[in-house]
C-alpha cells in the first residue's frame, strides 16, 4: 500500500511539474509573440474578407484576453495561466470523479 | 481558432450549442459509471495540460502563429468520451473567464475543438493504428486539427460577415492549419509518448506494490 501510495504521488510529483514548467513557459512564449507580432489563420481570413469589424465582446471574463488589469501583461499571463490550469484541474476532477 | 461573438449568424450559433449539448451529453452518458479513479486523474492533467499547452503561442515564419490544441491528444489518452468533455471543458474556461472565443459562439467552438477534432481524430486513429502507431498518432494530429479549421472555416464561411466567401474562408482556414497541423501532430506524439511512459512506470509500480 505504501508503495501505491508513493508512485503514486511520484506520477503526480512528476506531471504537477510539466503542469509547472508550461505555466513559467506561459509568458515567455507571450513575450516572443508580441516581438514578431502574428496571426492566426482566423485573423488572416477575418481581415482578407472585412469581417474584423464585425467581432464582438459581450463577455470579456475576470482576466480579459489572458491579462490582469492593472498588472503587468506579462505578470498577468502568468497569473492566467496558472489559474486556468489550477481551475482546469481542479474542475476535470470533480467530473471525473462524477463519472465514477 | 477560437471564434469570437459577431462573426456567426445568430441562428448558426444557436443550432452549434444544442448540436454540442446533445453530443456531449450523449458522450457523458455512454461513459458515466465506467470512469475508473485512474482515468479520473489523468482527465485532471490531460485537461490541465491542455489549457497551459494552448497558452503558448509558437510564432512562426510568415507572421503567423500556431498553439497546441490537443484534441488528438485527449482521444487517444482518454478515449473520445471523456477527451471530448476534456477539451469542451478547456474551451468553456477560455471563454467565460478569459473572453476566449465568444460566449454565443461557445458551442460552435465546442464543437469545432471538442468534437470535431476530438472524434475526427480518434477516428483516424483507431482506422491507420491497425498498421502503424506511430503513424496513426502523428496522422491524428494532423487530420484533427485540420478537420477542426474546415468545420470552422465552412461556420464562418457561410456567415454574412464574412460575405459569405465560403471557398475563400475554408481555404485559409484549412489550408492554413494544415500548414500547421504538423506541430499538433509532432506535439501530439510527444504528449502520448510523455503519458504512457509516466503511466507505464505508475502501473508497473502499482502492480509491484499491491503485490508486495
Amino acid at each position: 500500500m505504501s508503495t501505491e501510495r508513493h508512485t503514486t504521488d511520484g506520477w503526480d510529483g512528476q506531471a504537477l511539474a510539466g503542469l509547472g514548467a508550461l505555466v513559467v513557459a506561459a509568458p515567455v512564449f507571450a513575450w516572443a509573440a508580441a516581438q514578431v507580432g502574428y496571426a492566426e489563420p482566423l485573423d488572416v481570413a477575418a481581415e482578407m474578407t472585412g469581417a474584423s469589424a464585425s467581432a464582438l465582446s459581450l463577455h470579456a471574463g475576470l482576466f480579459p484576453d489572458y491579462t490582469v488589469p492593472g498588472l503587468d501583461p506579462y505578470v498577468g499571463t502568468f497569473v492566467s495561466a496558472l489559474v486556468g490550469t489550477l481551475l482546469c484541474l481542479g474542475v476535470a476532477l470533480r467530473i471525473g470523479s462524477a463519472l465514477e | 481558432m477560437h471564434t469570437p461573438d459577431g462573426f456567426l449568424h445568430p441562428w448558426m450559433a444557436a443550432l452549434f450549442i444544442i448540436a454540442s449539448i446533445g453530443v456531449l451529453a450523449f458522450g457523458t452518458r455512454k461513459i458515466r459509471g465506467t470512469v475508473t479513479p485512474r482515468q479520473t486523474q489523468l482527465f485532471g492533467m490531460v485537461t490541465a495540460s491542455i489549457f497551459a499547452a494552448q497558452m503558448l503561442n509558437w510564432p512562426l515564419p510568415g507572421g503567423v502563429s500556431a498553439h497546441f490544441v490537443g484534441g488528438a491528444l485527449a482521444a487517444i489518452v482518454l478515449g473520445p468520451h471523456l477527451g471530448a468533455l476534456s477539451v469542451a471543458l478547456v474551451v468553456a474556461v477560455q471563454a467565460l473567464v478569459f473572453g476566449d472565443g465568444g460566449v454565443l459562439a461557445l458551442g460552435a467552438n465546442v464543437w469545432n475543438m471538442a468534437i470535431v477534432q476530438v472524434y475526427g481524430g480518434y477516428a483516424v486513429y483507431r482506422v491507420v493504428s491497425e498498421y502503424n502507431e506511430t503513424g496513426a498518432i502523428v496522422l491524428a494530429g494532423w487530420a484533427s486539427i485540420t478537420l477542426a479549421a474546415l468545420s470552422a472555416g465552412i461556420q464562418l464561411g457561410l456567415s454574412p460577415a464574412f460575405g459569405s466567401e465560403l471557398i475563400s474562408v475554408v481555404t485559409v482556414m484549412a489550408g492554413g492549419h494544415a500548414v500547421l497541423g504538423v506541430g499538433e501532430a509532432l506535439l501530439t506524439l510527444l504528449g502520448v509518448h510523455l503519458v504512457a511512459r509516466f503511466d507505464a512506470a505508475d502501473a508497473e509500480s502499482v502492480e509491484g506494490g499491491v503485490v508486495a
